[in-house]
């Protein structure tokens, strides 16, 4: 009896290292994992049909038919997870609406986990429905994905995260957005303390890209300007995000980032004045008084092209999407943010639509003193994609690649 | 380490150790009746829908909280009609309510998913007693639900060790044959203890949408209720280790956080392994040769009591 009772103990704390996990892998799944070493935009075959921003405001064909346009998408995670699943299906909605496709014309499969039976079972099912576009919105569906596309020439895939053979590519830069937030933190940071925080959820290339871009913005409007990180080791975990948030605060800091998935980080700057740049979602909506703006991920724009491209029949599995712009949004300024910092966010804006601001510019070295950009260069988008370091002006005691 | 960290740690960490404890300690009570409920996950879960709902759409935090029992209690008493009545295999019938639970409030959370219901329970000032260096501001600048806790402890602790309904509850799980001769109903008994513990535990999950934060998530408790389930064999079925257990894991797992401020020479990867290093010293000092010289296991703990079978 004792045995037994001590085995299902075992078992529980087992099973409760097993839910952590799945949790964590739900919550990675919006996050994507490294992409291939050659980088992005190339593949394993060789360079893949890169499709530009300037395809951005594309509208379909005189007379294009979209009532046979019929679309699966297959998320991780519920749709109003209030994140990354709630961003990817609110944009396959908007793409849609733009386009005049009717709501029936789209499947979706939620909490469909990242592990081959469940991805090929869910891709035969749309298949089977007659979809004629499948949305792989987690990064661990391209691997599973990429041998179903082969076999299903007349299906096209397109997938989050790297550009895997097969899978029409998509990602978005979602660091010029950072850029500006970081930029807004400081001007309003700049008064009391230069230092800036930033609550992180796990040593990922997604989330290095959120600090560096979040630190750029903040170094471009105060040379001095620092970032100090509190990571939290986990996907999900609101105990440890609140406390981190309650650590940099503890530190004597007041405005901070975030890359982290529950709203407790926000909950607990509202709770102590503090402020926030929300992520993944609007975040104001839970505390209205601590977040200044929030970074969402908009992939309207990609899908209402990869929608066009499919019912003209001219999208091929070699396309990789890379945009910015209104892909990477900021929502509208909280109220009480001085007019003064949204003028200068929203002029900084237009200079870098412009493309008159590089935010990886040289001179850029890391936090250990290493060039990773020397002065009049820029940075690869490649290098930029797998983002594996920090920039000079972050404190963590993360090591960039591990 | 300043004062004030030292404060955020120790408050901190009350939190964390109270949203398990409502669950920890009515499980305790549960299984000393001789009952295992494995589901408190699913439970937590629900709890924490429950009261939710009831937040942001009735804006009452009393109405709240006694849906939430209520719901605790409704499936206390499915579970004890499954497990007594039916005398199902408990660990089997945990696991369906686990994945019921998970399940259902995931379903009816959906439409307060990312909504704001802006009413919570908030810390105040217990007078006197907050005045108190470090342990002043930590202990005694708390919720409500905290400060019932503090109550909850002794109450338990002197009702299992100290009063005859406890001695009762006590033979419950190690020979409920005998209770029976004695004149007791042992179903009737198991019946209620089931259910009490259940609807503590609902009130752990609502805990942790209504005062350790203020939103709902599908699966937001992340495995709490199986921490409450550990924690319970842990303290060896005593709710004062149990408050000890769930504080160790509360300072634990947030510690890292603030430490790397400190010492930022220490990879926050040892900090974040720590959880798991002090379960299997846990594990090592309750179990094994050190478990058989003192054991508080309830003998009769997961075997169905059947009168026919004395």
């Amino acid at each position: 009896m004792k045995k037994r009772i001590i085995g299902i103990c075992l078992a529980a704390v087992l099973a409760a290292a097993g839910l952590v996990g799945c949790g964590e892998a739900q919550q990675a799944a919006g996050e994507a994992s490294a992409p291939a070493e050659s980088g992005a935009p190339t593949t394993a075959t060789g360079t893949a049909n890169y499709i530009g921003e300037d395809k951005m405001a594309q509208e379909p064909a005189e007379g294009t038919d979209f009532s046979n346009l019929k679309i699966g998408e297959i998320e991780s995670y519920v749709i109003n997870d209030g994140g990354w699943c709630q961003a990817t299906h609110e944009s396959v909605v908007a793409a849609m609406n733009d386009l005049g496709i009717p709501e029936e014309n789209l499947i979706v499969l939620e909490s469909i986990g990242e592990d081959q039976a469940s991805t090929e079972a869910a891709a035969d099912e749309l298949i089977n429905a007659g979809c004629n576009l499948i949305l792989g919105t987690s990064t661990g569906y391209a691997s599973f994905l990429s041998p179903i596309a082969a076999e299903h020439p007349d299906v096209i895939f397109a997938q989050w995260g790297n550009k895997t053979d097969n899978l029409v590519g998509y990602d978005i830069r979602s660091y010029e957005g950072m850029f500006l937030a970081g930029y807004a933190s400081e001007l309003m940071s700049q008064a009391e303390n230069t230092e800036l925080g930033f609550a992180a959820s796990m040593n990922e290339f997604s989330v290095r890209t959120a600090i560096n871009a979040y630190a750029l913005g903040a170094k471009y409007a105060n040379p001095e300007a620092t970032v100090k990180v509190a990571s939290i080791e986990s996907w999900y975990d609101p105990d440890k995000e609140s406390q981190a948030a309650q650590s940099l605060i503890d530190a004597g800091i007041k405005y901070m980032g975030m890359e982290a998935s529950s709203p407790a980080v926000p909950e607990t700057c509202e709770a102590n004045d503090a402020f926030v740049v929300g992520y993944h979602n609007d975040m104001s909506v839970l505390a209205p008084e601590a977040v200044i703006v929030s970074h969402t991920w908009n992939f309207a724009p990609i899908f209402k092209n990869i929608m066009i491209q499919t019912a003209e029949g001219t999208a091929t599995p070699d396309d990789f999407y890379y945009w910015g712009g209104e892909c990477s949004k900021l929502t509208d300024f909280a109220a009480f943010v001085p007019e003064d910092v949204v003028a200068a966010v929203t002029d900084l804006k237009a200079q870098m639509d412009a493309g008159d601001v590089d935010i990886f510019a040289g001179p850029l070295n890391d936090n250990t003193g290493n060039t990773l950009v020397s002065e009049g260069a820029t940075m690869a988008d490649e290098d930029i994609i797998q983002q594996n370091f920090f920039v000079e002006n972050v404190q963590t005691t993360w090591k960039a690649g591990e | 380490m300043t004062t004030a960290l030292l404060i955020s740690i120790i408050s901190t960490a009350v939190i964390y150790a109270v949203s398990v404890l409502y669950a920890a300690i009515g499980e305790i009570f549960s299984q000393r009746a001789g009952v295992m409920n494995l589901g408190l996950e699913g439970i937590m879960l629900m709890g924490a829908v429950s009261g939710y709902l009831v937040a942001v759409y009735r804006q009452n935090l009393v109405l709240a909280m006694i849906v939430v029992i209520i719901v605790g209690a409704v499936l206390g008493l499915v579970f004890a009609f499954v497990t007594v009545t039916l005398q199902a295999d408990q660990t089997v019938s945990g696991m369906a309510m686990l994945v019921f639970g998970t399940g259902l409030s995931g379903f009816i959370g959906k439409r307060v998913s990312g909504v704001n219901a802006d009413l919570a329970f908030q810390a105040f000032d217990l007078p006197g007693l907050c005045h108190i260096p470090i342990i002043g501001p930590a202990l005694f600048h708390q919720n409500i639900l905290v400060y019932i806790m503090y109550i909850i402890i002794p109450v338990s602790l002197i009702y299992i060790y100290k009063t005859r309904p406890g001695m009762i509850l006590r033979s419950l799980g190690e020979n409920p044959a005998a209770l029976d001769s004695a004149g007791y109903n042992v179903y009737a008994l198991r019946y209620g203890y089931v259910i009490f513990g259940s609807a503590m535990t609902a009130v752990s999950g609502a805990f942790i949408s209504l005062a350790q934060t203020n939103f709902w998530s599908d699966g937001m408790t992340s495995g709490k209720g199986w921490i409450a389930v550990a924690l319970v064999v842990f303290a060896a079925w005593n709710p004062l280790i149990a408050v000890f257990g769930g504080l160790l894991f509360g300072a634990i797992s947030i510690i890292g956080i603030d430490i790397q401020m400190f010492f930022p020479n220490i990879p926050p990867q040892f900090f974040a392994a720590l959880p798991y290093v002090a379960t299997i010293i846990a594990l090592i000092f309750t179990t094994g040769s050190f478990r058989k010289r003192r054991s508080a296991e309830p003998a009769a703990l997961t075997i169905p009591y059947d009168r026919e079978k004395r």
